[in-house]
């Protein structure tokens, strides 16, 4: 009897064992893993600048009225199935798509199909201070903020269930851009109410609902996302059915788990490990020039940061040459200005501070800084394309500033708290950067240098000077490209004048794919998409 | 031989001699013991042994193969890892400061723990006290889990470490002292010291303390081991010692970043920790049997 | 007996109010605001703040504070976590779950291997084979755990690519929480691709099991063998011998039961060491459990968090390492006082 007993229970554990080995189960046939960077902040993109938030959210969960091509960077339909602009460029009409449905999940039931209330509701929320979810998250809508849209939208009008009207106070040529931005998001105005309702208004961005590929399952921070397929998707895609993103913030890790096959691709892979990727046959490693920049700022609200002098004397005594070389192993070019070669208004003849420790300390004695002087570079926690190692660069340049006698120390924390203790401006200098959100240079001058920036965070140098802010407001008032480059020009000017900041590199995007699914691509203008992406048979 | 002896003298061996003796015997431990001198040179020597400043970072030679693989130089032994620092260099700082730091910690721990065990053992009020109990389940708990907890507290920092191990290591030293005054002051010579009118300082420190040696030792080797697996499982947590002091576990983890593409990185520091903590624990485990030996004879 | 039970509850009461007071003031220690490090919480407005306060009975005594601190203790209310504002009761009761079933495995892993190598070391002692387990014992014992999780990870993940290097499961199977140990989850769960998920699940356990299993292989093995040898020389031994039993009887009616007995206890302590390296190894593995959630809460000073971890496991520690010192002295009156293996 006992004999019998074990050997049934040995041959069930080898079936258990064994069995399964020999074919992939319709879980893992059915399903992509992709290991993100970080937790994401929210699951409401318009609530964060950082593409960790929009990676998870933006192109999962939400549609925009408007996409741009992941090629080529034209502005196309999204739930707008067309659009007019009135010939003085301050009213914009948009006919919306039908039948788009919202996600059925197991905390909402859609009652109606997408209309205007919700292109309403999802732009009013961070338009309209009185609005009832104004404030819900915080009250800050970073993106938003950093471009002065509030001020430029004068009403979102309901011209029926179908059709919306936006009209502007004043013409904007980067407006329609700025809707297809990761950030621009529709979210459901009926689950809205339906939370205000039940007085929990803030689980609108926690258990997000949206019209997007995908609908959200579950999520435990430093751990996993989960989606699944919205199956009653408006357009006809050919994504998986589950979608995990397995937070991973090591770099390394992730491509050890790309080659482990636990990930079937992965964002930042780590720069050292491009080469084995590249190398390796199961692998495939995609790249393309991003439009960033990576930058050290200085806070330019805390003394002696704001002097200028200051800030030129510490960009002279590092080796930018060195860092590029170190940080990105020759895979991005450096940076004099804030955008890169890619964009029309790049300035090939922008003048460029080399390396000169000698000059650096004389500048600091002019302005009366003691040798061993502290200061602190933070140093973010995440890879990011413009900088795929910030502590890394931190260290080189902690050696390089000890050389002119500036003691430095190196402070970090996770993401979330990183990005709110900056935006309250506890930095000396951080490292930093900034992605495109779209193609148009005002998205690289506009959030990270101009006044009205610095209380959204984008501002990561907290400095304001009105010759600047000018400058940028009168490129954006005219559409003639040349004209706007010589506005651009200029601002670049003032940057180097004052050095706010130190640009560093424009680097290549990167993400680093296993040869099991296919359809992906990298989102230049943005967070990364999933609606295409099949495993293969 | 050299030299012989021309009276048949007995030859009475003081017991460390005795220890030394049998210690000896065995070739394991003396190579143990060997490895265990060497790495005390490094310690004290590290800054002269070592080629380059271990902090200095040479951005042209970044992440170099050690010599004798294709495209590794003479110049790197060890290669560089990706800040374009010598690892050997970076390997011995490394070694000093986490055997430095462990003996350091260990020596501070036995000073304490044998003080507050002394006054446990000979202050009778304190025998049955409740506080004896507290420190005995405290010993029981791992040290590192209350090294962890400590410095989860006192916030990270190889200083701050240091003292959390400290403070983790005590118990078991005033353990093993108070057990051992306990059975001494029972014992005749004692009694005798006291109807000669010694202190009870003077007990201790003639009469105790040198016949503590033996113990002592060998817990001090107990506890440096547990001490350097904690103060680089610490430093490879990033709780303990932070750039740019380098330390054994702190250097691993900081290569697990370039694993993949440069494996010798985690080889080395993980494998100097490996040897200290098994050269410890040979020393330990010969001198514990040298001692039973020496009673047994 | 009860005089016995009576003092060991005693000690525990003491010790877990020593506990309970030490993390009751750690909010006042930590840098910052001291509302912010007690609730989780940091205040949006000046009205938020005082509710909070007056929750937190920030305006009353200390002993107002403290009494309200046990009551929340006791009520499982344990405010939420600085960084994720989840419960904290939620997130503990998921992750601790997770050490356990992997200190669970590892000290069965242990106890099969540990225990028969150490009795064929201790039985043929100074035999070559006991050499092999000695130097096996030693050079085992010295392994840094985090290294050993490391070149497990490079040999048999990155080189060949047999098992999985992070987490419980692969995250695509979504295994409801239930008992909290995952092999038991999948088991009970309602899933389809229950075997995948199963098999699945026991490739990611292999490695960091071993990773931790292999110290308190080396600590058993040393045990039970030096228990071995002390019990062989005994007299009652030699008896048996005269009376002319044969060494497999000797051994299995005297030998065994008295080697076994007094290290029981001495194994059941492994516990807690079992759980600090879990928590190290957890970290390597991003497996999720009670370490890696703390070690993660200390990165990102999330105060509230640490404070209720740190409260949670050594309590589990003290308590179980009590309880097992009572126990063993229960059963075993004889032996004075807890002896301590020195390993």
């Amino acid at each position: 009897m006992r004999l019998a007993l074990s050997s049934s229970f040995i041959a069930s554990a080898c079936f258990i064992l064994f069995a399964c080995t020999s074919e992939k189960t319709d879980i893992t046939k059915n399903g992509i893993t992709f290991c993100s960077e970080s937790s994401p902040a929210s699951f409401n993109p318009q609530l964060d600048t950082s593409s960790t938030t929009a990676d998870a959210s933006s192109h999962q969960i939400y549609d925009r009225l408007l996409e741009f091509n992941t090629e080529d960077g034209r502005i196309e339909p999204g739930l707008a199935s067309s659009w007019l602009v009135s010939s003085d460029g301050l009213t914009y009409t948009f006919q919306l798509r039908k039948g788009v449905q919202f996600h059925n999940t197991e905390y909402f039931t859609p009652s109606r199909n997408f209309n205007a209330d919700d292109v309403i509701f999802s732009i009013d929320r961070w338009r309209v201070n009185s609005h009832p979810y104004h404030d819900v998250a915080g009250g800050n809508y970073p993106y938003f903020q950093s471009l002065g849209l509030k001020s430029t939208i004068k009403e979102v009008t309901r011209i029926n269930g179908y059709r919306v009207e936006i009209s502007l106070y004043k013409p904007d040529s980067s407006f329609l851009a700025n809707l297809a931005t990761d950030f621009s998001v529709v979210l459901s105005a009926e689950y809205a109410m339906e939370l205000l309702k039940d007085g929990s208004p803030s689980d609108l961005d926690k258990f997000p609902v949206g019209t997007g590929p995908y609908k959200f399952v579950a999520y435990r921070k430093d751990q996993y996302i989960r989606y699944e397929r919205h199956t009653d998707y408006f357009l006809d895609t050919k994504g998986p059915e589950h979608l995990v993103f397995d937070i991973t913030p090591k770099s390394s890790l992730r491509v050890a788990k790309l080659i482990t096959g636990e990930c079937d691709a992965v964002a930042f892979p780590s720069q050292n490990d491009l080469e084995i990727i590249r190398e390796r046959e199961d692998l495939t490693l995609l790249e393309k020039p991003g439009l960033n920049v990576g930058f050290w700022a200085f806070n330019t609200s805390k003394p002696p940061f704001d002097n200028p002098k200051v800030r030129r004397a510490l960009a002279l005594a590092i080796d930018k040459t060195s860092l590029l070389e170190a940080v990105y192993l020759g895979q991005a070019t450096r940076a004099k200005s804030l955008v890169p070669s890619a964009s029309w208004a790049h300035q090939s003849n922008m003048q460029d501070l080399g390396y000169n420790p000698v000059a650096a300390r004389k500048l600091l004695d002019e302005a009366g800084i003691p040798f061993n002087f502290t200061m602190n570079i933070w140093a973010m926690p995440v890879q990011r394309a413009y900088n795929p190692n910030a502590m890394k660069m931190a260290q080189l340049m902690r050696s390089y500033l000890a050389e002119v006698g500036v003691t430095v120390n190196i402070v970090s924390y996770d993401w979330a708290r990183f990005r709110e203790n900056l935006t309250i401006g506890m930095h000396d200098s951080v490292l930093i950067g900034w992605s495109a959100d779209n193609g148009d240079p005002d998205n690289f001058y506009r959030p990270l240098l101009t006044c009205s920036a610095i209380p959204s965070g984008t501002n990561r140098a907290r400095w304001c000077n009105e010759d600047y802010d000018t400058l940028i407001e009168s490129a954006l008032k005219t559409d003639n490209a040349n004209e706007r480059r010589v506005y651009y020009h200029r601002a670049n000017n003032i940057i180097f004048d004052e050095t706010p900041l130190v640009p560093i590199a424009h680097a290549y995007q990167y993400q680093a794919v296993s040869n099991n699914i296919s359809g992906m691509v990298i989102n230049p203008f943005g967070g990364i998409r999933f609606d295409d992406v099949e495993r293969k048979p | 031989m050299a030299q012989f002896n021309l009276y048949q003298e007995e030859y009475h061996p003081s017991p460390i001699m005795h220890i030394w003796l049998e210690f000896k015997r065995s070739h394991f431990a003396l190579v143990g013991f060997a490895v265990l001198l060497l790495f005390c040179v490094i310690t004290i020597l590290a800054p002269l042994l070592a080629p380059y400043d271990p902090n200095v970072q040479n951005t042209n030679a970044i992440l170099l193969p050690p010599a004798w693989e294709g495209n590794g130089t003479i110049a790197h032994l060890f290669g560089t890892n990706a800040l374009g620092q010598d690892v050997f260099s970076r390997t011995l700082h490394a070694c000093r400061i986490t055997f430095g730091s462990s003996v350091i910690l260990v020596f501070i721990a036995l000073v304490v723990g044998v003080a507050l065990g002394t006054l446990a053992g000979m202050n009778r009020g304190v025998k049955s006290s409740i506080l004896n109990h507290l420190l005995d389940s405290l010993m029981a708990v791992p040290t590192l889990l209350i090294a962890i907890i400590i410095v989860a507290i006192l916030g990270t920092g190889l200083a701050n470490s240091m003292l959390a191990i400290i403070l983790a290591l005590i118990p078991q030293f005033v353990h093993q002292t108070r057990n051992f005054v306990r059975e001494e002051m029972k014992k005749d010579y004692i009694l005798l010291d006291r109807l000669d009118g010694a202190s009870s300082f003077r007990i201790f420190w003639k009469s105790i303390l040198p016949g503590m040696f033996e113990l002592l030792a060998v817990q001090s080797t107990l506890a440096l081991s547990v001490a350097i697996i904690d103060i680089s499982a610490l430093g490879f947590l990033n709780l303990g010692a932070q750039s740019p002091v380098v330390e054994l576990g702190a250097s691993l983890s900081q290569s697990l970043e370039v694993a993949y593409s440069a494996p010798w990185l985690i080889a080395l520091p993980g494998f100097c920790i490996f040897l200290m903590v098994l050269s410890i624990n040979i020393v330990g485990e010969g001198l514990r049997s040298a001692l039973r030996n020496r009673l047994i004879h | 007996m009860i005089n016995l039970l009576l003092r060991y509850i005693n000690l525990m009461v003491i010790t877990i109010a020593v506990l309970v007071v030490i993390s009751f003031a750690l909010p006042y220690f930590f840098p910052g605001d001291t509302l912010t490090n007690l609730s989780g919480i940091v205040p949006e407005s000046d009205a938020q703040r005082a509710a909070l306060e007056a929750a937190y009975k920030l305006d009353g005594s200390v002993f107002a504070q403290f009494w309200h601190y046990l009551n929340t203790l006791v009520n499982g209310n344990w405010g939420v976590s600085f960084t994720s504002q989840t419960s904290l009761l939620k997130e503990v009761s998921i992750a601790f779950p997770a050490t356990i079933e992997l200190i669970t495995y590892a000290l069965l892993i242990s106890v099969i291997f540990g225990i028969p190598l150490g009795f064929l070391g201790g039985l043929w002692h100074h035999k070559p084979f006991d050499f092999g387990v000695v130097t096996f014992s030693v050079v085992s014992y010295s392994f840094p755990v985090f290294w050993l999780a490391l070149i497990f990870i490079t040999i048999f993940s990155l080189q060949l690519g047999f098992l999985p290097l992070s987490g419980r499961v692969n995250l695509l199977y979504d295994v409801p929480h239930q008992t909290g140990f995952i092999l038991l989850d999948i088991l009970r769960a309602d899933m389809p691709n229950k075997a995948d998920a199963f098999y699945d699940a026991i490739q990611h356990i292999i490695l960091p099991t071993l990773s931790i299993a292999f110290v308190t292989t080396a600590i058993f093995v040393r045990f039970t063998r030096r228990s071995i040898m002390d019990v062989m020389e005994k007299g009652y031994i030699d008896a048996a011998k005269s009376r002319g039993f044969t060494t497999k009887q000797i051994f299995f009616k005297h030998g065994l039961r008295n080697a076994l007995l007094p290290i029981l206890p001495l194994m059941a302590m492994q516990i807690s060491t079992l759980i600090t390296n879990a928590m190290v190894v957890e970290t390597i593995f991003s497996w999720p459990g009670i370490g890696n959630w703390l070690i993660q809460a200390i990165y990102q000073r999330d105060y509230p968090a640490i404070r209720i971890g740190m409260l949670v496991v050594s309590m589990f520690v003290v308590s179980l390492t009590i309880t097992i010192e009572f126990l063993s002295r229960a059963i075993d009156p004889a032996r004075d006082k807890f002896e301590r293996g020195a390993v």
